[in-house]
């Protein structure tokens, strides 16, 4: 099979073309998604292609779209939902984190909710506080769902075949800003990634990254300059999963390191950071030479005119964190 | 009597407006009797002898459609201002200068306005200076929400309006609560709301609906159904014939109007405030057109036919007003003139002006999230701003 080189948008709608056209019980549903393709265009074609009662223009209604996916997982069919930006799927989190994700334990394993939510997420696009939100951690609290958090395009293509196949309620946290940055060669296989395991995108021996989402690309360009000019030895993880997360990966590399820096774009309280702080304090605290730095946003809401430069993390505040990691004495 | 007037259609019984899109494919203006689109005037300004003309003078008329100029200069511009690079974003509003322009003026001061995103005329009728439109348009220090929010999404407390939360639809209770507020204090304050069609498709439409029904809070709400929700047309919105029957379901009185008749909806809405402390809420759609994209990011050429748009064109309603005014002997190509170059250069110094005011300092980011920083707040602002000093 040649390899075709796909952005990340293309290589999700790559992905949800795979599995429509694999398995007839895949519908793709949400806010613009069939006719025009999507306001990102991540599903253009695929109403033209695959019938308007597979890829289904809904009403501007994110509970109902939700609500009404459940129904269907339970009925049989597989949803891939589209929430237009993740700052709008508050709306619908009641059916996300406590319907879908209930009826498999609160029916005694009868019924499952096996569906997709798209929840199109980060900064870095002018968007202000709706459009620019990392709300994942959200998801996180109570248990129940699977996050996947792709940031290259053959993580777009690969996760979107392994959330579809998964029996259970999966997010797809969607990099927004990577859409169309980046692209590679990918081999259209069908081949689903594998939940739970994370990627080392670059080895080191001095300091621990530990990072996922659009930022990830800025962590391995920092690790990247650091060596170039002899200084510390950077080892970045993308996580890749949050739900469940590599913990072996993660041990492996805290063991050899000894120095943890957390990196996210979402706020920093109960951020995704608070959770692996913690864990890795429990199971290789003996291991450590520093405190766990976090390097994520404040919590308070994305500013519109300057939140791109100041509110979201960059190069920049990870160097400073890698700094103060390497200068660290008790 | 109507007859006699020479700004009576002669069109009446069974409209034919000289093409103007009577019997359109598209548009359904020119067949607004059948569908129970109220009208004052129709698409060559002649009134239409449904709606009873509201009681405006020459200065009232005049200045209502100036400010309608203003608003699609302002869209002019501030799309001129996005495509080269200097506004970040834009929503349109080219088109849509009638509903909420006639709906502030039937509404006073001291009432409260819950705003959407295309309304820049209702704060410039409250008194806003433009420059403070465009400084919010370049996410300026000094503008009321100091560059917080996305272009277009305005509002003002000194000026009693609201802005939207982004979110679209989910203010529409909060507007009626606030509305149900004032009905609880005894106060004569009335309400007003904006909202797209696409808006009635979430729940808190129909909570708002519902509650109004029960409550009989003093609130106007007022549908844009503009056609379109993003590329979503209304037919897959609702399989209603109108949003406005949307109101009988839940007991508010409703009414239709020809959204592009700015006096079909200064009258329809001075009724609606009118009648507000004494039978409580009216739901009015306006049936309008997006004439422009639905933002800066969209492509309309993926989901709309170009002569659909053509056809809306024909009843644009700065047309509509002028030839009213015309017909009135208020106005005239002169006086139009006139207006425009105003318009153009008062624009020019608003842009001048706020394009020269600073943008926010990062440490303004915290301000505001609660009256009394928190520890939390204040020592990630202290870690913040000592990680930005060194910062290129
Ligand atoms: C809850 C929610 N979902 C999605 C969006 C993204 N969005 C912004 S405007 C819009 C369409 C709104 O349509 P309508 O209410 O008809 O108003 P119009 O833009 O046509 O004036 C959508 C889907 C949003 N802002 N809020």
């Amino acid at each position: 099979m040649t390899p075709r080189k796909l952005n990340v948008m293309e290589a999700i709608s790559a992905g949800m073309a795979h599995e429509l056209e694999t398995d007839p019980n895949v519908v793709l549903m949400g806010e613009d998604v069939g006719q025009a393709g999507g306001i990102f265009r991540t599903s253009t074609g695929l109403q033209q292609r695959f019938g308007s009662s597979r890829v289904i223009d809904t009403p501007l209604d994110e509970k109902g779209i939700v609500a009404h996916a459940v129904g269907m997982a339970l009925y049989g069919l597989k949803p891939i939902v589209e929430i237009q930006f993740s700052g709008f799927i508050h709306d619908a989190f009641e059916h996300i984190m406590f319907c879908a994700t209930r009826y498999r334990w609160a029916s005694g394993g009868q019924y499952s909710c096996p569906m997709v939510i798209r929840s199109p997420s980060y900064g870095g696009i002018k968007g202000g506080f709706w459009h620019s939100q990392s709300c994942e951690a959200f998801f996180v609290h109570h248990g129940g769902l699977k996050i996947l958090v792709p940031s290259t395009p053959e993580d777009a293509y690969r996760m979107m075949i392994a959330a579809v196949r998964d029996p259970d309620p999966v997010l797809l946290v969607e990099p927004v800003p990577l859409y169309r940055a980046m692209s590679s060669e990918i081999v259209l296989d069908g081949e689903p990634a594998e939940i739970g395991r994370a990627e080392v995108v670059r080895e080191g021996s001095d300091v621990t990254v530990l990072t996922y989402g659009p930022i990830r690309h800025q962590a391995t360009a920092v690790a990247d300059e650091l060596a170039a000019d002899g200084g510390a030895s950077i080892e970045v993880i993308d996580l890749r999963t949050l739900i469940p997360f590599d913990i072996d990966s993660i041990l492996r590399s805290v063991k050899k390191t000894g120095r943890v820096i957390v990196v996210h774009e979402a706020p920093l309280s109960l951020g995704f950071g608070a959770e692996l702080a913690a864990v890795i304090q429990e199971k290789a605290f003996g291991y450590l030479h520093t405190p766990i730095l976090r390097v994520t946003a404040p919590d308070v809401p994305y500013h519109f005119s300057i939140g791109d430069e100041y509110y979201r993390p960059n190069a920049h505040r990870i160097r400073l964190a890698v700094q103060r990691a390497m200068e660290f004495e008790f | 009597m109507a007859e006699e007037n020479p700004l009576a259609g002669k069109s009446r019984a069974k409209p034919k407006t000289a093409g103007k899109g009577a019997g359109g494919k598209h548009c359904p203006l020119g067949n607004a009797r059948a569908l129970g689109i109220r009208q004052v005037i129709d698409a060559e300004g002649r009134l239409t002898g449904d709606l009873a003309e509201p009681d405006l003078d020459r200065d009232a008329l005049t200045r209502l459609y100036e400010m309608m100029v203003l608003v699609r200069a302002i869209d002019d511009r501030g799309w001129i201002l996005q495509r080269s690079g200097r506004v970040e974003f834009w929503i349109p509003h080219k088109g849509l200068e009638a509903v909420h322009t006639a709906a502030t003026v039937a509404f006073e001061q001291k009432d409260w306005i819950f705003l959407g995103y295309r309304h820049p005329g209702t704060l410039l009728l409250r008194g806003a200076p433009l420059v403070q439109l465009f400084a919010q348009f370049f996410g300026r220090r000094d503008e009321p929400f100091k560059g917080r929010r996305l272009p277009t999404l305005m509002g003002d407390r000194r000026l009693n309006i609201v802005p939207m939360t982004t979110q679209v639809g989910s203010y529409i209770p909060h507007a009626c609560g606030a509305a149900w507020a004032a009905k609880i204090k005894g106060d004569d304050t009335r309400f007003l709301t904006f909202f797209g069609d696409g808006s009635t498709s979430r729940g808190e439409f129909h909570s708002a609906m519902n509650f109004a029904g029960v409550y009989k809070p003093p609130i106007v709400f007022i549908c844009e159904n503009n056609g379109w929700a993003v590329t979503t047309p209304t037919s897959v919105q609702t399989a209603s014939a109108t949003f406005s029957q949307k109101g009988d379901a839940y007991a508010v009185r409703n009414m239709r109007v020809d959204g592009n008749d700015p006096l079909a909806v200064y009258a329809a809405t001075k009724e609606a405030r009118d009648l507000a402390p004494k039978e409580g809420p009216t739901l009015i759609e306006a049936v309008t057109y997006r004439l422009g994209f639905h933002t800066s990011s969209d492509n309309p050429d993926l989901y709309r036919e170009p002569e659909e748009v053509e056809e809306w064109a024909q009843w644009d309603p700065l047309d509509r007003m002028r030839k009213h005014l015309e017909l009135k002997g208020h106005w005239d190509d002169k006086l139009e003139e006139g207006l425009w170059a105003r318009c153009k250069s008062d624009i020019d110094d608003a842009v001048k002006q706020a394009e020269a005011m600073p943008l926010p300092d990062p440490a303004s980011m915290f301000d505001d999230t609660f009256e009394e920083m928190t520890w939390m707040i204040e020592e990630q602002k202290a870690h913040l701003l000592d990680d930005l000093e060194s910062q290129p």
